[in-house]
């Protein structure tokens, strides 16, 4: 093991402050606009809505606060992998429960008072 | 003989692995993306469950999620939203080579997330006063168990889950927090810092999706 001063170190790239700031405004804007849109639509589409805000106020706090935007590639490529395999896992438990015969399993036994 | 004078910058070790600190760094920070998409992949097989168990009963999870506390749903979504802003800060502070704006930013990301765990224990305190546990201990009156219970035990597994992330990354930036007070970090090189804010934007990642899913959609 040797040591080493961290003066010779490159400085990162990074946003400057006014920018995170505009980011988190976005933010709060988007997560307002969700919950008023919730209370407008309503049952599966209100879901839908909803979860697509929550996918684009993701991508904010990756890209930004996360700094995979402007990070290594090999950074994006772990992560996106991970987010693919999650996305395949919610389709397929999807496409299963969506195509059953039935609407699905009697939970009556799997608790609360009989 | 007089004391060593403490040096302008930080003494760091380059592990015998690696020809430089910034291939440490990099290793480092690969390591933390490996880990955050593994936690991603944790709360993924929730999410898949709380999907097919939606789609079976979208009427029972509808009637459930309308007695979750939207009030404390929401304050706890603008509170994290919040603590990622003063992370992003306090990390840009140190870029900047401010110590004492880190530590300042730092103890308001801690104080957010201690405020979201206070705001959640007492959600879970007034669910639980009412019957709305999980499992077998379910006795809410007022909603037949059918269905129902399936979304207040996914109500608290996600919930809990998330609140063990939250805790878990208070404890780490309290680590942080006391590092960054002695002077730990410099503008160049600061990845335990950079490493406990990705974790805490995870938190935040985790909680934009649980907010919709279990709060909204009554």
């Amino acid at each position: 093991m040797t040591t080493t001063t961290t003066d010779d170190l490159p400085r990162h790239r990074a946003p400057r402050a006014a920018a995170y700031v505009a980011v988190w405004i976005a933010l709060i804007v988007l997560a307002t606009a969700t919950l008023f849109l919730s209370r407008a639509i309503t049952g599966g589409p209100g879901l839908v809505v909803a979860f697509v805000i929550a996918t684009g106020k993701a991508v904010l706090v990756i890209a930004y606060f996360m700094h995979l935007a402007g990070g290594r590639p090999i950074h994006r490529i772990a992560f996106s992998t991970a987010m693919a395999f999650l996305v395949l896992l919610v389709i397929g438990v999807l496409a299963d429960v969506a195509t059953r015969p039935y609407s699905g399993p009697d939970v009556d036994d799997l608790g609360g008072p009989p | 003989m007089t004391a060593p004078a403490r040096p302008a910058a930080p003494v760091v070790r380059v592990h015998f692995q690696y020809d430089s600190l910034e291939r440490q760094h990099a290793t480092a920070s690969l390591g933390m993306w490996v880990f955050l998409s593994s936690e991603s992949l944790l709360f993924a097989g929730l999410f898949a469950l709380y999907a097919a168990y939606r789609f079976a009963y979208p009427v029972e999870f509808h009637a459930a999620s309308a007695h979750a506390n939207l009030v404390i749903g929401t304050v706890n979504t603008y509170l994290l939203l919040t603590s990622s802003l003063t992370m992003a800060l306090a990390i840009h502070a140190t870029r900047q080579g401010n110590r004492r704006r880190t530590v300042a930013l730092l103890c308001a990301t801690i104080a957010l997330g201690l405020g979201f765990d206070v705001l959640k224990a007492f959600e879970y305190a007034d669910h639980l006063a009412d019957g709305l546990a999980p499992g077998a201990y379910y006795a809410y009156d007022a909603l037949q168990p059918h269905g129902v219970v399936l979304y207040v035990t996914l109500y608290y597994l996600l919930t809990g889950l998330h609140a063990l992330h939250v805790t878990g990354g208070v404890v780490v930036l309290v680590w942080l927090a006391v590092r960054a007070h002695r002077g730990a970090f410099t503008p160049h090189s600061y990845i335990a810092l950079e490493n406990g804010g990705l974790y805490w934007h995870l938190v935040d990642l985790v909680w934009i999706f649980l907010w919709p899913l279990l709060y909204l959609i009554g």
